[in-house]
C-alpha cells in the first residue's frame, strides 16, 4: 500500500525509468512502457498512424487518411474526451465508483438546453451556464444517493440513467426542438484555419469547449486538494478518513462535477447535430460505454485512486483516428461494426494489461 | 471499524442456529404485495388489465428478463456483473434463425446449437474475469462490443426471414400455452425452482454466496474460488440462449437485429429490485422472478394507462431507487438494533 500512496502523492517525473540493478534494459523499457501508460499510449499512437497513413499511401483506404482526416475528425474527440475525464473523476474515488448515466445526462440536459436558448430565448452565455449547472443538479442526485444515502454507484447511476433517459423523451413528445438560433449554434462544430490556410482545419468546438474542460480538470486533479482528496479517497478511504477527508462530500463533488461536465457536452452535441434531440447521449449503445472504455484505456483503474488526464486525452485520440481509419478501411455498415470490435478489443485488451501491470508491479496492494 | 466489517452483510446471529436466510425475505414479502396493488390499481384503472389477453402476453415478454435475471442473480450473488447478456442474446438468436432458415437444421438442433453459442459467450466472460483478474463490469463491457461485432456480422445488415413456425411452442400465441399459461413462463418457474433449490441447498450454491462475502475467507475455507466464480457466467450465458430462443419465437416469423436490445439493463432491475445486493453475498433467485414480474408491470401498465411508454423507463428507475433504498434503511436498522 505505501508504495501506491507513495506513487499516488508525488507522480514520478522523470520520462524512462532508471534500469533498477537486476534487470536488463529491456526489462526496464518494458517495466518503463507499462508502468507509464501515457507514453504506452503515445507509442500505440504512433505506430498506428504509421500504419494507417502507410495503408492510405498504399490506396487500400477508400480515400486519403492524412492530416485533414485527422483534424476534421476531432470534432468527435470533443465530447469523448470530456466525458471520459468525467467518468475519470468518478472512478478515482474507488470502491466501484462508475457513472452509467453520463449517457442519459446529455440527453436531458440537451432538451433543457434546447428549451433554454431555443424556445424560453434565453441569452447563450445564460442557457450554457444553465446547461451545466442542470447538468451538475442531476449529477448531484447521484452523488447524493451514493455518497449519502449508501447506494452501490452502479445501482444508482443505472436508475437515474433510466429515470433520465425516460424524462428527456417524454419532456418534449419525443421530438427534437431545432429552432432557427439552435440550428445557428452549428457554427461551434465548424472548422476554423486556426493556424493559417496552409494547416488543416481545426472544429471550433476543440477550442470552445474540450481544451478548456481538459485544463480545468486538469487545474482540480492535480494542483487543488480537491484532486488530492479524490486520489486520498481512492487509494484507501479508511487511511483517507482518518487523515480528516470527508469521504461522503469528496465522493458527492466528485459525481455533481460528472454532471456539470456531461452538462457542458450536451450544449456540444446540439451544435454538432444544429438541434437538440432527446436521444443525443443514448442512440446506439450511449455515450457512457465509450467514455468507460477510453477512461480504462487511459489506466485509470476501476479500483480507484489511479488515472491521469493527460492519458485520458491521449486515449481519447486514439480511440477517434482509430474509429476515423476503420471507416476508411471496412466502408458502409461493415465499418461502423469494426468500430464496435476494436472498441471491444481495446477494452477488454486495456483491462487485462492494466490487472498483469498491477500483478507484476504492485501497484496496487 | 465494526461498522465497515458488518456492512452490507445480513445481520448475523439474530437467530441462534440459523445458518440459511428465511425462505421469504421481507423484502419479497413486500414485493409481492406491491405486485398484488399494481395490478388491482390496473385492473381499476385500465379497461381490460386483468385479463387473459393482457396478462399472458405480460408473463410471455416477462420471460426472457427473468430467464436471463436468474442467472444473473447467480453472478451478483458472487459479486459480479454481466453487461454483456443483451448482445449474447442477438448472436444466440441469430444463429438459431440463421441455422434453421439458411442452413436448414432441425429445429431442435439449431435450437440446441444457440443455448450452446450462449454458455460459450458465458465462458469466455468467465475465463477473462477469473484468469485476467479484471473487474466483471469493464471485461462485460467489452465482450457485449465483441458479441455484438459477432451478431452483426452474421445478421450482415439484413433481417432472418421465414423462421419455421414451429418454434411457436414457446412463442405467445395459442400453440404455446399451457392450461392458459405461455410454455416460456413455465419454463422459467422451472428453471427459477431449480437454481432457487440449488443455491439455497446445495454446497455448491452457497459457495457463490461465499465468494461473494469475502473472496479470500472463501479460499481460506477451501473454496476453488476461480472455478467457482466461472460457473455463473456460463450459466448466465445459457439462460440467455434459453431467452434468446422465446425471443426468436415472437411470432412474426421474422428476426431483426434490434433483438434483445436494453435486457441486459432490464434484468439487474430485476435482480436488484429482487433484493440481490450488488455488492455480492446476499439475494435470492425468488426475488429475481418477483422483480421481473415488476418491471414487465409497469413496462405493460405504462401502455394499457395511455401514457408515453417510454415513461416506463422513469418508473423502473423509481423502483430501483425505492427497493435498494428500503433494504438499505433495514440493513442500517438491524445494525443500530445489534
Amino acid at each position: 500500500m505505501s508504495g501506491k500512496h507513495a506513487q499516488a502523492l508525488a507522480p514520478d517525473t522523470t520520462l524512462i525509468a532508471q534500469t533498477r540493478p537486476d534487470e536488463t534494459r529491456a526489462a526496464a523499457l518494458m517495466r518503463t512502457l507499462l508502468t507509464r501508460r501515457e507514453l504506452m499510449l503515445v507509442v500505440l499512437l504512433v505506430i498506428m498512424l504509421v500504419v494507417l497513413f502507410g495503408l492510405s499511401g498504399a490506396g487500400v483506404t477508400s480515400g486519403p487518411y492524412n492530416g485533414v482526416t485527422l483534424a476534421s475528425n476531432l470534432i468527435n474527440v470533443v465530447p469523448l474526451a470530456m466525458l471520459a475525464l468525467a467518468e475519470m473523476i468518478v472512478i478515482l474515488t474507488g470502491r466501484g465508483a462508475i457513472d452509467l448515466s453520463v449517457g442519459s445526462i446529455v440527453s436531458l440536459v440537451s432538451m433543457a438546453f434546447g428549451y433554454m436558448y431555443g424556445i424560453w430565448g434565453m441569452p447563450l452565455w445564460a442557457s450554457i451556464i444553465g446547461a451545466v449547472l442542470v447538468g451538475a443538479v442531476l449529477g448531484s442526485v447521484n452523488g447524493a444517493l451514493v455518497a449519502f444515502l449508501g447506494f452501490p454507484p452502479l445501482i444508482a447511476t443505472l436508475a437515474t440513467y433510466y429515470a433520465y433517459w425516460s424524462l428527456a423523451i417524454v419532456v418534449n413528445d419525443q421530438q427534437p426542438i431545432s429552432s432557427p438560433e439552435i440550428q445557428a449554434l452549428y457554427d461551434t462544430a465548424r472548422s476554423l484555419p486556426i493556424f493559417g490556410e496552409s494547416f488543416p482545419r481545426i472544429p471550433a468546438g476543440v477550442f470552445l469547449f474540450l481544451i478548456p474542460t481538459v485544463v480545468v480538470v486538469w487545474y482540480l486533479v492535480s494542483r487543488h486538494p480537491l484532486g488530492r482528496r479524490l486520489y486520498a479517497v481512492g487509494t484507501n478511504d479508511v487511511a483517507a478518513k482518518w487523515a480528516g477527508i470527508d469521504l461522503a462530500r469528496t465522493r458527492f463533488t466528485a459525481f455533481a462535477l460528472s454532471g456539470a461536465i456531461s452538462g457542458l457536452v450536451a450544449v456540444v452535441t446540439v451544435g454538432q447535430f444544429a438541434s437538440a434531440r432527446p436521444d443525443a447521449g443514448n442512440a446506439g449503445s450511449g455515450m457512457a460505454l465509450p467514455a468507460i472504455t477510453i477512461a480504462v484505456l487511459a489506466g485509470v483503474a476501476i479500483t480507484g485512486g489511479i488515472g491521469r488526464v493527460s492519458g485520458v486525452v491521449i486515449a481519447a485520440l486514439l480511440v477517434t483516428w482509430l474509429n476515423a481509419g476503420i471507416l476508411l478501411l471496412f466502408p458502409g455498415n461493415h465499418g461502423t461494426q469494426y468500430q464496435l470490435l476494436a472498441l471491444g478489443v481495446l477494452l477488454v485488451g486495456a483491462a487485462l494489461l492494466n490487472g498483469y501491470t498491477n500483478r507484476k508491479y504492485h501497484i496496487i496492494n | 471499524m465494526t461498522d465497515l466489517l458488518t456492512r452490507d452483510r445480513p445481520a448475523a446471529g439474530k437467530r441462534r442456529g440459523r445458518v440459511l436466510p428465511r425462505a421469504l425475505s421481507t423484502q419479497e414479502v413486500v414485493l409481492i404485495g406491491v405486485l398484488v396493488v399494481l395490478w388491482i390499481l390496473l385492473g381499476v384503472f385500465t379497461p381490460n388489465f386483468l385479463s387473459a389477453q393482457s396478462i399472458q402476453p405480460l408473463l410471455a415478454s416477462a420471460a426472457p428478463i427473468a430467464l436471463i435475471g436468474v442467472g444473473m442473480t447467480a453472478v451478483i450473488v458472487t459479486a459480479g456483473i454481466d453487461i454483456s447478456v443483451a448482445s449474447m442474446l442477438m448472436v444466440c438468436a441469430v444463429v438459431m434463425a440463421k441455422l434453421m432458415v439458411d442452413s436448414s437444421w432441425p429445429v431442435p438442433l439449431a435450437l440446441l446449437a444457440g443455448v450452446v453459442v450462449g454458455g460459450l459467450c458465458g465462458l469466455l466472460n468467465g475465463l477473462l474475469i477469473t484468469i485476467g483478474g479484471v473487474h466483471p463490469i469493464i471485461i462485460t463491457f467489452g465482450t457485449s462490443n465483441i458479441f455484438m461485432f459477432i451478431g452483426w456480422r452474421i445478421f450482415d445488415s439484413k433481417v432472418v426471414n421465414g423462421i419455421p413456425t414451429s418454434v411457436a411452442w414457446f412463442g405467445r400465441g395459442a400453440d404455446g400455452r399451457f392450461l392458459g399459461v405461455p410454455h416460456s413462463f413455465l419454463l422459467v418457474i422451472v428453471v427459477a425452482a431449480a437454481l432457487w433449490w440449488y443455491m439455497r441447498y446445495t454446497a455448491g450454491g452457497r459457495h457463490f454466496y461465499a465468494i461473494g462475502n469475502d473472496q479470500h475467507a472463501a479460499r481460506l475455507v477451501g473454496i476453488r474460488v476461480q472455478k467457482r466464480t466461472i460457473i455463473p457466467y456460463v450459466l448466465t450465458g445459457l439462460l440467455v440462449g434459453v431467452a434468446a430462443l422465446v425471443a426468436t419465437a415472437n411470432g412474426t416469423q421474422t428476426l431483426a437485429q434490434s433483438v434483445g436490445q436494453g435486457i441486459e439493463l432490464q434484468a439487474i432491475a430485476a435482480v436488484v429490485i429482487g433484493g440481490t445486493s450488488i455488492v455480492g453475498g446476499r439475494g435470492s433467485v425468488l426475488g429475481t422472478l418477483l422483480g421481473a414480474l415488476l418491471v414487465q408491470t409497469v413496462e405493460s401498465g405504462v401502455i394499457q394507462l395511455g401514457w408515453a411508454p417510454q415513461l416506463a423507463k422513469f418508473f423502473v428507475g423509481i423502483a430501483i431507487i425505492i427497493a435498494v433504498g428500503a433494504d438499505l434503511l433495514q440493513q442500517r436498522l438491524t445494525r443500530r438494533a445489534s
